[in-house]
């Protein structure tokens, strides 16, 4: 559905995009991670003809940006970072203004409507002002708004920026709903915790590159399988060091007083090993987790403590 | 064509201007402006202790001081609004991040064009002619020809299009509003007050050289300068004997015509390559 090979684009101040490359199947919801300046933006900005690239080659729905990127805009919907909302108008006259925007012509342009007031919630207010909503109603109409068409593929830059806890999880909701409905979508956060419960897979971007890639859910789906295990024990505070420097594949990630937060080559059977060589040794373990990597673990190793 | 017409941008751009606080509010500032003109005008034409004629005045020389005292009027103001209507209708949709959505629907950038400059011109059509019944006032003093008012009313129609072209140009090239209606300003004072001081300076030479003593207005390429000045085309509606006699008006509507296309075009350009400034 998103076919992205090489892409390139620089700007003056020199980020941008250096020979990213990006294939997203129909039936996928794919995460966009990077730190600040990455490149995310960049490339959804790209796919969906708002800034064209320097070179390199990308197809959405089978339409390449560049020649067709008419046809590239009636298969896509795209929601900005920030995106405004017309204030002064009343919901219903904001859809309308989207529907014929789009070319939608009776009957489907009245069922779109319809069908975006009850998807966004705003069925039984539709002559209500846009100012009169809150961040995350509005944010709810703009998804409805983007969705009027029925695109095929979902351009989201940070949906979930400014949204409280309960409208991101509606926001949740709606995007397994819509990759149920089979939607491609292409998300960029920085909300790690919600990508990894929705995305079916994760791309990692830095410096307008690809750095690395990883299935959700579980550590399993890793290309280097390994899992994080927090150990907690009594006792004197130098008790674990030696059976730690007896396994050299053992990485720490964090040390405080009696805790570790260490990495461990393999899966769960290695953890329990480990934990088992602990309580041998005479290590009075009071806790321990061990539930694998998780996104947030899985970002720090790709980008340390890259921030911009 | 009709895509032209059906242009769901008018109606956005209509609703949204009409529904501003200003929307009832300037046409009542406006009229009343002019009808304190007019009446000021009036009462300087007949009061002698104003200046007015001491011997009898007669009706058409009423009608034509209404006339030209409102058309006139009615540019200023109209010129003073024409930057605000156009100089900022793009530029608050990237103020306000709702030109993406613009941008990646399947409007063209001359539809987005189209619909920004029928609401601009439109809402100012509306100024102008609301102020018609103190037109037809002149007519039926006498004194004017109903040929002078339709040229009038048609110059003026002509430079406030190509005004609100320029402005959306403007609008095009800044991000904010501030800068986009500094700017056509600024090229509306080009217009209205470079353009006649350069045309003093040839003129002053021209008379120099003792050109004037035959009677004889300036030639087309003395007053070439003014052919750009908003008010020129009106000249030509000021009575015989005057400047008007003198003057070349098709040249100034051509010329308008030709910067209207030229900023139009540069918009449409700009518009297509504005996700570059978002």
């Amino acid at each position: 559905m998103i076919e992205v090979e090489s892409l390139r684009k620089l700007f003056r101040g020199g980020r941008g995009l250096d020979g990213f490359s990006l294939h997203l199947e129909s039936n996928e919801l794919v995460g966009l991670v990077g730190p600040n300046g990455a490149g995310k933006t960049t490339l959804i900005k790209i796919l969906s003809t708002l800034l064209p690239p320097n070179s390199g080659v990308a197809r959405v729905a089978g339409r390449d940006i560049r020649s067709d990127p008419r046809g590239v805009r009636a298969s896509v919907g795209y929601l900005p970072d920030v995106a405004g909302v017309y204030q002064d108008m009343r919901i219903r006259e904001f859809l309308e203004f989207f529907a014929d925007a789009f070319r939608l012509m009776e009957p489907n342009r009245s069922v779109a409507i319809e069908r975006a007031l009850t998807r966004s919630g705003l069925a039984d207010r539709p002559d209500d002002f846009v100012e009169h909503l809150s961040l995350g109603w509005k944010q709810r109409l703009l998804l409805a708004k983007t969705l009027l068409h029925d695109p095929k593929v979902l351009l989201l830059d940070e949906p979930a920026t400014g949204l409280d806890p309960l409208a991101r999880i509606t926001l949740r909701e709606q995007l397994k709903r819509l990759h149920s409905e089979g939607v491609a979508i292409l998300i960029s956060s920085h909300i790690l915790s919600d990508l990894e419960d929705i995305c079916t897979r994760i791309v990692f971007i830095a410096d307008g590159k690809n750095v690395a890639e990883a299935a959700t859910g579980a550590a399993e789906g890793s290309t280097a399988p390994s899992i994080r295990c927090e150990v907690e024990f009594e006792g004197p505070a130098d008790a674990v060091d030696p059976h730690l420097k007896d396994a050299p594949d053992v990485r720490v990630l964090e040390k405080r007083d009696r805790l570790f937060i260490i990495e461990l080559p393999g899966g769960r059977a290695e953890a329990s090993a480990f934990l088992q060589k602990l309580l041998a040794a005479g290590v009075l373990i009071t806790h321990f987790d061990a539930r694998g990597l998780n996104l947030e673990d899985r970002y720090r190793r790709a980008f340390g403590g890259q921030t911009r | 064509m009709s895509r032209l017409v059906t242009n769901p941008m008018i109606l956005k751009e209509l609703r949204q201007r009409l529904r501003e606080g200003r929307a009832w509010l300037l046409p009542t500032l406006y009229l009343l402006v002019l009808a304190g003109t007019v009446s000021f005008a009036y009462y300087a034409a007949t009061d002698p202790e104003m200046g007015g004629s001491r011997g009898e005045l007669q009706g058409a020389d009423i009608g034509e001081v209404i006339f030209l005292t409102v058309v006139f009027t009615q540019l200023v103001v109209l010129l003073l609004m024409a930057p605000v209507f156009s100089a900022g209708s793009l530029t608050i949709e990237k103020e306000q991040r709702t030109f993406a959505g613009l941008l990646t629907s399947l409007l063209t950038a001359p539809q987005i064009w189209w619909g920004k400059f029928v609401a601009a011109l439109l809402y100012l059509l509306l100024l102008l002619f609301s102020a018609l019944p103190l037109l037809t006032l002149a007519l039926a003093f006498g004194g004017v020809e109903p040929t002078e008012l339709l040229k009038a009313v048609g110059s003026t129609v002509l430079v406030l299009a190509s005004i609100c072209t320029v402005g959306l140009w403007c609008s095009s090239m800044f991000r904010r509003s501030v800068h986009s209606t500094a700017a056509a300003y600024g090229f509306v004072l080009v217009l209205s007050i470079v353009t006649a001081v350069v045309f003093g300076f040839l003129v002053a030479h021209w008379e120099s050289n003792n050109f004037a003593a035959r009677g004889e207005g300036p030639p087309a390429h003395i007053q070439a300068p003014l052919f750009l000045n908003p008010f020129y085309p009106l000249l030509a509606l000021v009575g015989s004997g005057g400047f008007g006699q003198f003057s070349y008006p098709v040249s100034s509507w051509l010329l308008f015509t030709a910067l209207g296309c030229l900023a139009a075009a540069f918009s449409m350009r700009r518009i297509q390559r504005s996700g570059e400034q978002l």
